[in-house]
């Protein structure tokens, strides 16, 4: 097993160096506009933007250029600084993560609390109206673009905002430390929000993988064997059915941790998502390069644990 | 995986910005709104019914004295600042906090668009009083005293601070972006270090000696917060750093307020400011309102003001309008503009003379080198529907020349009607005069029947697409074989239309605001042809006309400002008659405020809110 996590950390190290190399040569050497043009601000003249691709080794070729920014990231975790206001990038995603971690958080444990149980529910209940309720609020659900719900929550139930207003609205989030109960409040829109359509997922997902299962050969053997109908559901059950639920879980955590771009848009909630936002409005390659490298890290890193989770979740599955 | 990749994320980013459009206007829909009633797009129609029945409040005219003290101001601002430097901000929304916490020699009030007052300085230079000597290549400026600056500095401003700040403005990590108009001071351009052409006789007078008789457009350019006096004790260390760190981590205030920053140090990163999410204004306590002239003495009336950035214009228009003690600092979104043309009327104000913008055609290549076909192609386009897609009449009106509302010149220049020419006359675009020029372009048939092809760069987002299918379709009507190239709106500038070896025939859509009033910064920038520059060229059109060129320089030397005034109306007269450009619309700025805040707008600055003017009601 412990071969098997080495093996998928260095495989991990390598696949970051190849998005590195990606972004690089989004960023770098593809961009639509030279970035010191963009750090030299309007009107600026020829001379000052060589001085400024000078000062940014813009002017160096690119295997100098690819090699400095390889051993800024991976040596001193340096991502670049800001175009615009000259802040270091690092710095600005060590402030903005806990937003993010926050939403990402909440929002994972209530989809999956919601999720999980409807699923299972569904596909024991199938053809039932519970089952059908539920699954027809699952596909309502999924029909709804994550924004527009968020739209349709502020304007009915925010404060100031909305016809029945009894949530903080955008901008009310505030730092857990700083006031735990606000912050908490705060959340409760948008951690509805982005669990309603991954809910619906989920619950769909499991339902159908569950209904597989529960016709497998070993089910009915579980049950000619007198197992309790709890007992085959649970052990034999759900526990094979969930693997596929496990993998996208994972994915699904990194990809958000990497910002939830649309949701901290529209609740101006100041997470990886909204920087992002910010930056791609700006053209800040160097903001936009950090937040991708982070993404990957984060859904790289993910992967690995939901490899070694399979270990423990699925009983077909073990590494020598 | 929709994160790996930033073009995905931009699309998602585009995605929501159509539905976040959409559902605005389904939202004013549920409040019974007749705006909302239609799509956004048709908001333009409402906004364009008649401009005679504005119900928003125009702010000239605007109560500035008298008002009530105290409280706190939430500013909401989708955008973030640029540069909070003085030597480095040139974006309307950084002004908003420059003008709030630095002071620079002269000033326009909030209800002024022309009159410029002193602020360091104790008065306006005139021959009158010996401020400008020497035919107008001298100008001599004192300096109020006891002007104090923020902590850690703590002492008094001299004049030797003004000659810094605006010296380090060639710094190459400062990179001031308007030292063109401080070319002619002896010495220029410096390098960051003194030159000749500033001196400071003693502590509180600084004397600009010039190469050409330009005292009133150098005076013009020191209301820019350049002029700002920067400690060089303080600031130095941080110039030598690429860029400068003065203005991103730290900054002294001698405005009546300040960035709030730790006082030992005056840091102000990561804690009164802190990057794409907020911004706190706080007293400046060594600010003494005794320390300005007459003509100029802000009030000052809050306490603190804390700008909220980031977010969806959307959602923090109707936050301002339905809430308490906000503005809304950047433009509105044109639905939020529909919302309160029904619903707030009082809350949101228009002011005339925020910019203009136009269609650059390229004079010296390809069939726009042809004059005729410049003036066919100006005959045909309908502005009028251009207005519409902006958002209507409250937010723009047709723009007929160069000079545009609240510029000196704008009335010698002819006016809201502009010069007399026929290819101006209908703003709707009238076919049979545009054919009239393609006759005399030498095509008989009133159509291009060329082969060239007319390349159009236009940006992808708002409303520059769909203004772009307009010139398109007003091209295509003239016979014109259209290639149109669809960009996000930096690109464009940095890679096609400020790039002259480019040779992109058209350029819908570029737009240019106004330094100070002086014309010079409107037509100089954009139209004079010794002014084209290899990359990030704002002369797009590539205007070299030699006596258009010769005209601006007579201009730009004319001392007398009624005299320059009607010289600059002859440049833009040329302008007009060389079709060097195609006029789009001029802009009215759109601005918000909550119910309960007695808001005031620099008409000087796009009508941005003055943070030292407005109170709570």
């Amino acid at each position: 097993m412990l071969r098997y996590i080495i093996r998928r950390v260095l495989w991990g190290i390598l696949m970051l160096i190849l998005v590195c190399a990606a972004t690089f040569v989004l960023f770098q050497v593809l961009p639509t506009v030279n970035p010191a043009v963009l750090r030299a601000g309007r009107n600026a003249s020829p001379k000052i933007i060589h001085h400024i691709e000078v000062e940014f080794g813009l002017n160096q070729p690119l295997w100098v250029q690819f090699w400095r920014y390889l051993k800024h990231i991976f040596l001193h975790f340096n991502f670049g600084y800001s175009l615009y206001s000259g802040q270091s990038v690092l710095s600005l995603i060590e402030n903005r993560l806990p937003a993010t971690i926050s939403l990402t958080v909440g929002a994972v444990v209530l989809w999956v609390v919601i999720g999980i149980p409807v699923g299972i529910i569904s596909a024991i209940k199938r053809g039932t109206f519970l089952d059908r309720a539920a699954m027809g609020t699952a596909l309502a659900l999924l029909s709804a673009p994550v924004f527009w719900l968020a739209l349709i929550a502020i304007y009915l139930f925010a404060d100031e905002l909305g016809r029945w207003p009894i949530l903080p609205g955008p901008d009310s989030y505030v730092g857990l430390t700083a006031d735990p109960w606000m912050w908490f409040k705060s959340l409760i829109m948008p951690w509805l929000v982005l669990s309603a359509t991954q809910a619906a997922i989920y619950s769909r997902l499991l339902r159908g993988n569950l209904l597989e299962v529960m016709g497998e050969d070993y089910i009915r053997t579980a049950r000619a064997k007198g197992l309790p109908e709890r007992k085959v559901i649970w052990r034999h059950g759900v526990r094979a059915a969930i693997t596929p639920v496990f993998t996208v879980l994972g994915l699904d955590i990194g990809a958000l941790l990497g910002g939830a771009v649309l949701t901290e848009t529209v609740f101006e909630i100041h997470g990886i998502g909204l920087l992002n936002f910010d930056a791609i409005s700006h053209s800040d390659f160097p903001i936009v390069q950090g937040t991708t490298l982070l993404a990957a890290m984060f859904i790289i890193v993910a992967n690995i644990f939901v490899d070694v989770g399979y270990a423990f979740i699925d009983p077909r599955v073990r590494y020598s | 995986m929709r994160k790996h990749l930033a073009v995905l994320t931009a699309l998602a980013v585009a995605v929501v910005a159509v539905a976040v459009v959409a559902l605005s206007s389904s939202s004013a829909k549920t409040a019974g709104s007749k705006a909302g009633a239609l799509p956004a797009s048709a908001t333009a129609s409402i906004a364009s019914a008649s401009i005679t029945e504005k119900p928003g409040e125009n702010p000239v005219g605007q109560q500035l004295y008298g008002k009530k003290s105290g409280g706190t101001l939430t500013v909401y601002s989708g955008e973030d600042f640029e540069h909070l430097d003085p030597g480095e901000s040139y974006f309307e929304l950084d002004y908003a906090v420059m003008y709030a916490t630095q002071r620079p020699l002269f000033t326009y009030p909030p209800n002024s668009n022309t009159t410029l007052v002193p602020d360091l300085a104790t008065a306006m230079p005139t021959t009158a009083n010996g401020g400008i000597t020497d035919g107008g290549k001298t100008v001599t400026v004192h300096i109020q005293p006891n002007v104090k600056y923020s902590a850690p500095v703590n002492r008094d401003v001299t004049s030797a601070d003004v000659a810094y700040a605006i010296e380090r403005g060639w710094n190459p990590n400062v990179a001031n972006p308007y030292m063109e108009y401080f070319q002619t001071l002896k010495g220029a351009p410096g390098k960051g270090g003194p030159i000749a052409g500033i001196t400071t006789p003693n502590a509180t007078t600084i004397v600009f000696h010039l190469t050409a008789p330009q005292a009133q457009l150098l005076i013009g350019a020191l209301s820019l917060p350049l002029s700002s006096p920067v400690p060089e004790s303080f600031a130095g260390p941080m110039d030598k750093h690429a860029p400068t760190t003065y203005g991103s981590q730290a900054e002294v205030a001698t405005g009546p307020y300040m960035i709030e920053a730790n006082p030992s140090t005056g840091v102000f990163a990561g804690l009164g400011y802190q990057p794409g999410k907020s911004l706190t204004l706080v007293r400046n306590p060594n600010w003494s309102a005794s320390t300005y002239s007459s003509a100029f003495h802000p009030p000052a009336y809050l306490d603190r003001i804390n700008v909220e950035i980031g977010g969806e214009a959307s959602v923090i228009g109707p936050q301002v309008l339905k809430g308490s003690d906000s503005v809304q600092l950047d433009t509105p979104a044109n639905t939020v503009v529909a919302l309160a043309y029904e619903h707030y009327p009082r809350q949101i104000t228009f002011t005339p003379g925020s910019g203009d913008h136009y269609v650059a055609l390229d004079n010296v290549h390809g069939v726009f080198t042809n004059v005729n076909i410049r003036r066919a192609v100006w005959a045909n386009l309908d502005r009028a529907a251009i207005v519409k897609l902006r958002g209507g009449s409250l937010v723009a009106e047709p723009a007929t020349h160069f000079i545009y509302p609240g510029n000196q010149g704008y009335t010698q220049s002819g006016g809201a009607a502009g010069p007399n020419y026929p290819w101006n006359k209908d703003v709707d675009g009238n076919l049979q005069v545009a054919e009239h020029y393609m006759k005399l372009a030498g095509y008989p048939s009133g159509k291009y029947t060329g082969s060239e092809t007319v390349q159009i760069v236009a940006g992808n987002n708002a409303d520059a697409p769909a203004i772009a299918q307009v010139v398109d379709q007003d091209f295509t009507q003239l016979g014109l074989k259209v290639r149109l190239t669809e960009v996000d709106q930096p690109t464009m500038y940095a890679k096609y239309c400020g790039v002259p070896k480019e040779e992109i025939d058209a350029c819908p859509s570029v737009g240019w605001i106004r330094d100070f009033a002086d014309p010079l910064t409107t037509l100089f920038e954009t139209f004079y042809g010794p002014a084209i520059v290899p990359t990030n060229n704002s002369n797009w059109g590539q205007v070299n006309e030699p006596a258009i060129n010769k005209e601006m320089v007579t201009a730009e030397n004319t001392v007398n400002p009624t005299q320059a005034a009607a010289a600059w109306a002859k440049v833009d007269d040329m302008l007009v008659d060389n079709a060097v450009a195609i006029p789009e619309e001029w802009d009215n700025q759109p601005n918000i405020e909550a119910g309960d805040v007695a808001g005031v707008n620099d008409l000087w600055d796009t009508g941005s809110w003055d943070f030292m003017f407005t109170s709570l009601k």
